[in-house]
């Protein structure tokens, strides 16, 4: 049955190529351009459009429904990376719709390469891509037909939501589950497993607490340092004025730099070895002029690491009076 | 110190010893207490005794009817003036701690004949409980490491701006009093731990079921403390002390849970608590193997362990996932979700995410709120770790888990202040008693330990500094056998300088950031005076004043419960943002075009319409600010009609000058903040409408109000209210033929060719042995 649709769609489109111009303008009834679309679509979600076709499908005059198209540059030379995240993340949806309750011939997803459609791309006056674009069955596509990337990002759920914005069906984006975070998981167990057997007769690094200690303080650090926050914010590294000027520290009270992050984390963990380096020289029993220089050391790293911390700080908030050792 | 004062041969030397040192605890533990109070008093001093912000109102109103109608009465409480129409029972679904605890004090003190009033009684509850909360934090760290550094402790809680953020004189709130409730309880449960005894566990038990009464945090408890004995269990510390206070603990504190109406089944239901019924099984499972192991001979016990270890783990594994599946165990909140999966509740529940305590936390608040501590705490829980015993195990636990969650939301760094102190207080006495114990000499025994002191009390910096300088100068020409007494001198000092730093900083980010009742704003003009602007209560009191008793009130939610503490008035939504469909609605409102509102509004019998407008006086948190909320909250419930991008321009700016989107200037929000407010100018140097939140001259300027009509606005044009008109006031519009109820009939006369007759129009039917009628049309 498949060979069959496949083979006649061939013929079709090979007899489309070797009519003449006059019938080429007539193209193809409304309902036979539904039926290829759908039968194009069942086979693969993302139809692929050429110049040719997508002045066939997507530009004709009478339509019952809405194409969605991505304008994208896929080809290596083009050295798109962002086109193949939007491109996955496109497929994820038109997939999600495919097999979907919802799924009917009201809508249609689509692909133009500029390497197969550059004309296409001159028609549109498209110089960047990916674009989203809209095709409502009615009329030519407005200015919000055209999905906003800046604005809204296009992971999966964005498009789904545009899409309902747009066209009014519903797409309940589901992504094929990703099982690297399980597998890593696993191996790193599996790791820690094998590494406690064949360490077995041996156990007594368990026991080690200066290895603990270390792991619960860096924990401690990554949290105070904020790097939660980059997690779930995902701050720019740094930030590059238009002078050409690269800023380190976030001028507000309200972000932060990844890099300002890290900075901080030293910091802290300067402030917390001086700290441990007092405690000991003044605890130790050992030689009384290495102890000298290690409060020493201990002190230093603790007052001028700590005024470091302040002025950072400080340079955050408007209108803070105190500082340590440094404006 | 204490430690110092063992070792003592004389006896009366010890007494006096001894002594001191209770002397000294009790005056630094006063001067904490005193200092944490008068620290929080800003608001009050600047301003007067008010209740601020939010949730206190609501807190303040229910403890109010509580000294009204009584105890049970407030149980039963059906609040029909919020959440018009559906109403909220108010009795089971609050924690009723806070309001009880008042309650009674107001109640002793009238017993007393000292008639206060039970508003102040809420105003300085929490600075009061600030100073038990220094005490329970002093206990707490004595049992963990020493009485030294409970001071320290004790002194660094009464002041850190991190827990005074919800403690200040006015915010009655429930984590004024749960913190309190949260280091007793954990100081109950050390204690246990350590001896195990039941009476400790039992106290623990009562103290947990005081702050399951106080606050949801609990939660915190109830899984931080199985955490504890797990880990103990992972580290072979299983003992029979573990085994009695953890059973007398769990049972007791889940009996005594269940009495709380809003918890109610809860703690045997929900995924939250589970955890604690399963460390309350396997630690059952390895009393049984320890006895076994006792019996058994060691082949027929490995044996035992690895086959019914594995069985019975399968076992539980099954029955608490067949539980969840079945319904019968409710999977996690989404509250409560969103601490693991941070990306959560950003996508799935706008109103979490709306509230800006709900963000994660940058490093900058984390300076902000413990200053010197964050940078200190980590040597604290190094030695702990260094040294780590049983009830140390549990204060590390408690450092981990509390520092994650603060990093995850902002608002749960008030559960990581109190064990920052605690471990600072750690490391700054771990420093301190070395640095300064090698003084010792016969000699100066005591006064070593009132040297040691002032550090402790470091609110009266000035002294101690000045005490301490001319001491170790003093005391430089002795012999030393150390680092010397240069270095151990510079070392105190920097010390001390570092320790001022923190104090002042405490006392500036408690002034500036902290003490503000929000419903009562200062401005400070360029000569430095000071304006109040106190339109909220304005506008407050002319609702109370002007309107009807059964007025009904729309306002965002953030509003709800000051609407109903001060105007006395129903509102439809409040901060107890327990209904999002309800929320959604009245965001649908705001968003929607005025005719699109005006139908909901009628749905809703709306009297009046309140929205806080900040564009006179530059005020930020006002409607607009928050307005796209209002819209995702809307777009979340009702996607057809509202759409955020609508409310953007091309660019996918949020704007209201003239390029701003038009849903956007026709909302209702929109309208409601501008109306004439395009002809007012404020000073010469800008063009009429103005807004100086947002630097803008306003789009829309020119408009009027069919539906509504502006019945109030304050002062500063803060609080705007306006009246919903009823449908015979506005001139109507016309209305469609379509959608007509009373479908107007276009006159055919039916003068045909056929019947050239006329017709008298109405005209009586004579039916014989009934009335004259006319005839209906």
């Amino acid at each position: 049955m498949r060979t069959l649709i496949l083979s006649l769609f061939v013929i079709s489109s090979v007899f489309f190529y070797h009519v003449d111009g006059q019938a080429r303008k007539q193209g193809l009834t409304l309902a036979e351009r539904v039926q290829q679309l759908t039968d194009m679509s069942n086979k693969k979600a993302v139809l692929r459009f050429n110049g040719n076709k997508f002045r066939e499908f997507v530009k004709a005059a009478p339509r019952s429904y809405s194409v969605i198209v991505m304008f994208t540059a896929m080809a290596a030379q083009r050295q798109c990376v962002v086109c193949r995240h939007a491109s996955d993340e496109f497929t994820i949806v038109a997939n999600s719709f495919r097999y979907s309750q919802g799924y009917s011939n009201k809508l249609f997803f689509a692909v133009v390469d500029f390497d197969e459609g550059s004309d296409v791309f001159q028609m549109l006056r498209i110089n960047t891509a990916p674009v989203f674009m809209h095709f409502p069955p009615k009329g030519k596509p407005k200015n919000a037909d055209t999905m906003d990337i800046s604005r809204i990002g296009f992971s999966a759920e964005a498009i789904a939501k545009w899409i309902a914005e747009r066209t009014d069906i519903q797409i309940r984006v589901f992504r094929p589950p990703n099982y690297s975070g399980t597998l890593a998981l696993v191996v790193l167990f599996a790791f820690v497993a094998g590494f406690l057997y064949l360490r077995r007769n041996n156990l007594d690094f368990l026991y080690n607490k200066s290895m603990w200690g270390m792991g619960s303080l860096f924990f401690c650090f990554a949290m105070v340092s904020g790097q939660m926050w980059n997690h779930i914010r995902g701050p720019p590294f740094v930030h590059k004025s238009q002078s050409g000027q690269i800023m380190y520290v976030h001028g507000s009270s309200q972000g932060q730099f990844v890099v300002e992050t890290y900075i901080v984390m030293v910091l802290n963990g300067a402030v917390v070895l001086g700290m441990i380096l007092l405690t000991e020289a003044a605890r130790g029993k050992g030689d009384p002029k290495k102890r000298k220089i290690l409060a020493v050391v201990g002190l230093i790293l603790l007052s001028v690491f700590f005024s470091l911390l302040l002025s950072i700080f400080r340079s955050k908030t408007q209108g803070y009076p105190y500082s340590f050792l440094f404006k | 110190m204490v430690q110092a004062g063992s070792k003592k041969s004389q006896i009366t030397r010890i007494n006096s010893k001894t002594g001191i040192n209770s002397l000294i605890i009790f005056v630094v533990l006063l001067l904490a207490w005193i200092a944490g109070f008068s620290s929080r008093l800003f608001a009050v001093i600047r301003f007067e005794s008010i209740i601020h912000e939010f949730d206190p109102w609501f807190n303040y109103r229910a403890t109010a009817y509580m000294v009204k109608h009584g105890f049970y009465n407030f149980l039963n409480w059906f609040d029909e003036r919020a959440w018009y129409p559906l109403g909220r029972i108010v009795g089971g679904t609050v924690y009723p701690g806070l309001m009880i605890t008042s309650g009674s004090i107001h109640y002793v003190l009238h017993l007393l004949n000292i008639n206060v009033h039970i508003r102040d009684i809420c105003v300085f509850l929490a600075p009061i409980f600030s100073g038990l909360t220094a005490i329970s934090t002093y206990f707490l760290t004595k049992e963990l490491w020493s009485a030294g550094a409970g001071l320290f402790a004790a002194c660094f809680i009464a002041i850190v701006p991190g827990y005074i953020s919800r403690s200040v004189a006015g915010s009655y709130d429930n984590e004024g009093i749960a913190i309190f409730a949260l280091q007793f309880t954990y100081f109950l449960w050390i204690k246990s731990v350590k001896t195990g005894s039941v009476f400790w566990a039992v106290a623990a038990a009562l103290s947990y079921f005081y702050m399951v009464s106080a606050w949801g945090g609990y939660v915190f408890i109830i899984n931080l403390i199985p955490l504890h004995v797990f880990v103990l269990l992972l580290m072979g510390r299983f003992s029979n002390r573990l085994f009695t206070s953890y059973t007398t603990f769990y049972i007791l504190g889940l009996i005594c849970s269940m009495q709380i109406p809003f918890v109610g089944f809860q703690p045997i239901r929900t995924s939250e608590h589970m955890a604690a019924s399963g460390v309350f099984a396997l630690l059952f499972a390895v009393a049984t193997l320890k006895y076994l192991q006792s019996i058994l001979s060691k082949s027929e016990f490995k044996s035992l362990v690895i086959f019914g270890g594995l069985v019975s783990a399968g076992i539980v594994f099954l029955t608490v996932v067949g539980l969840t599946y079945a319904g019968y165990v409710a999977p996690w909140s989404g509250r409560f979700y969103s601490l693991w999966d941070t990306g959560y509740a950003k996508i799935h529940i706008p109103i979490i995410a709306s509230v800006s305590e709900h963000q994660p936390t940058t490093w900058f608040s984390f300076f902000f709120d413990l200053h010197i501590l964050v940078a200190t705490f980590p040597a604290g829980l190094w030695y702990c770790i260094k040294n780590v015993n049983d009830e140390r195990v549990f204060v590390i636990l408690y450092a981990l888990s509390a520092v994650y969650f603060a990093g995850v939301m902002v608002r749960l760094m008030l559960t990581l202040t109190p064990v920052v102190c605690i471990l600072s207080g750690v490391a700054f006495s771990g420093l301190l008693e070395l640095f300064l114990r090698e003084d010792d000499t016969p000699r100066n025994e005591d006064s070593e330990d009132e040297d040691q002191s002032p550090p402790n009390s470091r609110r009266l910096y000035d002294k101690a500094v000045a005490g301490r300088v001319p001491k170790m100068k003093h005391e430089q020409n002795k012999e030393s056998d150390g680092i010397g007494p240069n270095i151990r001198s510079i070392v105190t000092v920097v010390i001390m300088l570092l320790l001022m730093l923190f104090a002042v900083h405490c006392t500036w980010v408690t002034s500036n950031a902290y003490s503000s009742p929000s419903i009562v704003l200062a401005s400070y003009s360029s000569d430095g005076s000071r304006q109040i602007l106190d339109d909220f209560r304005e506008a407050y009191f002319w609702l109370s004043q002007n309107t009807a008793d059964d007025a009904r009130v729309m306002s965002w939610w953030d509003y709800g419960y000051q609407i109903a503490g001060m105007a006395n008035r129903t509102t439809l939504v409040d901060n107890n943002t327990w209904n999002n469909s309800h929320i959604a609605l009245v965001g649908k409102a705001m968003s929607s075009n005025e005719t699109a509102a005006y139908e909901i509004m009628t749905a809703l019998d709306v009297d009046y319409v309140l929205v806080i407008f900040g564009g006179v006086i530059g005020y930020s948190g006002d409607d607009i600010n928050k307005f796209l909320w209002m819209v995702r909250i809307a777009e979340g419930e009702h996607p057809k009609d509202i759409r955020e991008s609508d409310y953007f321009t091309e660019h996918g700016e949020f704007r209201v000058d003239a390029e701003g989107a038009p849903t956007l200037l026709n909302s209702l929000m929109y309208k409601l903040s501008y109306y004439r407010f395009g002809e007012l100018k404020l000073d010469y140097r800008t063009p009429a409408g103005f807004d100086r939140t947002r630097n803008a001259v306003i789009g829309n300027k020119d408009f009027q109000l069919t539906y509504l009509e502006e019945a109030y606005t304050t002062e500063h044009w803060l609080v705007r209210i306006y009246r919903v008109k009823k449908p015979d006031e506005f001139n109507r519009p016309r209305i469609p033929v379509a959608n007509r109820v009373v479908k107007s009939q276009n006159f055919v006369s039916k003068k045909s060719s056929k019947r050239k007759k006329g017709t008298i129009k109405n005209k009586p039917v004579i039916v014989k042995g009934k009335r004259l009628s006319t005839k209906q049309v």
